[in-house]
């Protein structure tokens, strides 16, 4: 009798700290989502051999320009923090398997990493969907010219990128969100 | 069995009156942060929607050129999302003041200030880093594209109004993290041990 219900306390102090499957599945689809987004802006690359105009006399000048991701400090933000939520994903994933529940202190620190990491990742989007809307519209109001019409699969696929980076964000966001359901449902 | 359970129960109930006086504290924090959400998302709303600057342009023709906010699609996002978080922040605010000795209301209340503040959290972040994203543009321009150049040192109260009003809007994104982890702690120290 008296092992039984110590038994049962101890179920009732892991419970809180309890760490769900959902919790697993949605690290590891972060993880995954914001790697591809990562190599996807990686990897794209543009060049184009533009005929620039000097002056009215000369011949327009052939330059090939390449479209980089390094050129823009904005897609270099959103590369960096989703770089960043992608090894603190894997990181965490690996803690919550190791640690079930067991260290509350551990717990709370991924709780916390958890919501700064959808600031930062929703900051990142923001600023790449900012410059790439720039560069499908241009400005017309500071005379900074539209890009896309000329290097076009450079711009879909940092599109794609930010798309696939977002629902990084939501799966983020999610993290927060579930677990402080889960705790309610338990008051 | 029925008597071992019996027996949990009743360690149950009264281990569960206990934690309960433990969140009282922090609604008072609470209260303080989301008002102070509400100040900063008012104050960077005024600033950046106050900065217009009108400059002579000499080229191609000597002509009177306006810089407004509502120019840039991504700063007109950035006071859209900025009055949303204003808004949300008074009424929470107002929320948690009538809440504040109602302890079965509180709890209630901690389950949707910890969604709701991290939608809000989602929303405040995107719009500083998509201001950010263009203001960092205006400062430096961009060599590698042909033709993006840096507008602040012409239009240098301008950029100065949405730097400040960006800066305040990161700071009120701190403000919502904070709001979220005293949620979450809040909710944590209430389950019953």
């Amino acid at each position: 009798m008296e092992g039984v219900e110590s038994k049962e306390r101890e179920v009732m102090v892991a419970k809180p700290v309890a760490v769900g499957v959902s919790d697993l599945l949605l690290r590891l689809l972060a993880f995954t989502v914001t790697l591809v987004a990562a190599i996807v802006i990686a990897v794209d690359k543009q060049t184009k051999v533009v005929p620039i105009q000097l002056s009215d006399s000369l011949p327009p000048l052939d330059v090939p320009l390449t479209a980089k991701w390094h050129q823009m400090s904005a897609i270099v933000y959103f590369l960096v923090t989703n770089a960043i939520a992608c090894t603190y994903a894997v990181l965490s994933l690996l803690l919550a398997l190791v640690n079930r529940g067991k260290s509350k202190g551990l717990w709370t620190l991924i709780a916390v990493l958890d919501a700064f990491m959808v600031a930062l990742l929703f900051s990142g989007n923001g600023a790449a969907a900012a410059v790439g809307v720039l560069g499908y519209k241009g400005n017309s109001h500071v005379n900074w010219n539209k890009v896309c019409n000329v290097f076009g699969k450079f711009c879909d696929q940092m599109a794609a990128s930010i798309g696939v980076s977002l629902i990084g964000s939501l799966a983020f966001l999610l993290l927060v969100i579930i677990p402080g359901v889960r705790l309610h449902r338990r008051n | 069995m029925a008597s071992t359970d019996k027996h949990g129960d009743t360690e149950y109930r009264t281990s569960s009156s206990t934690p309960a006086p433990a969140g009282v504290d922090y609604f008072k924090f609470d209260v303080i942060l989301r008002f102070v959400l509400f100040a900063a998302s008012l104050v960077a709303v005024v600033v950046i929607v106050t900065g217009n600057q009108t400059e002579v342009i000499l080229v191609p023709q000597p002509v009177p050129w306006p810089a407004k906010f509502r120019y840039t699609p991504a700063f007109v996002y950035f006071v859209a999302a900025l009055s949303v978080t204003g808004l949300y922040s008074i009424i929470t605010t107002l929320a948690s003041l009538f809440a504040s000795n109602k302890p079965a209301l509180k709890t209630k209340l901690l389950l949707y200030f910890i969604l709701w503040d991290a939608l809000i959290l989602g929303i405040i972040a995107s719009a500083t880093g998509t201001a950010g994203g263009v203001a960092y543009l205006g400062l430096k321009g961009n060599s590698h594209v042909v033709g993006w150049n840096k507008i602040c040192h012409v239009y240098d109260k301008f950029c100065r109004h949405v730097g400040a009003s960006i800066a305040v809007a990161l700071f009120g994104s701190i403000v919502t993290v904070l709001l979220i982890w005293l949620s979450a702690y809040s909710i944590h120290s209430r389950v019953p041990k």
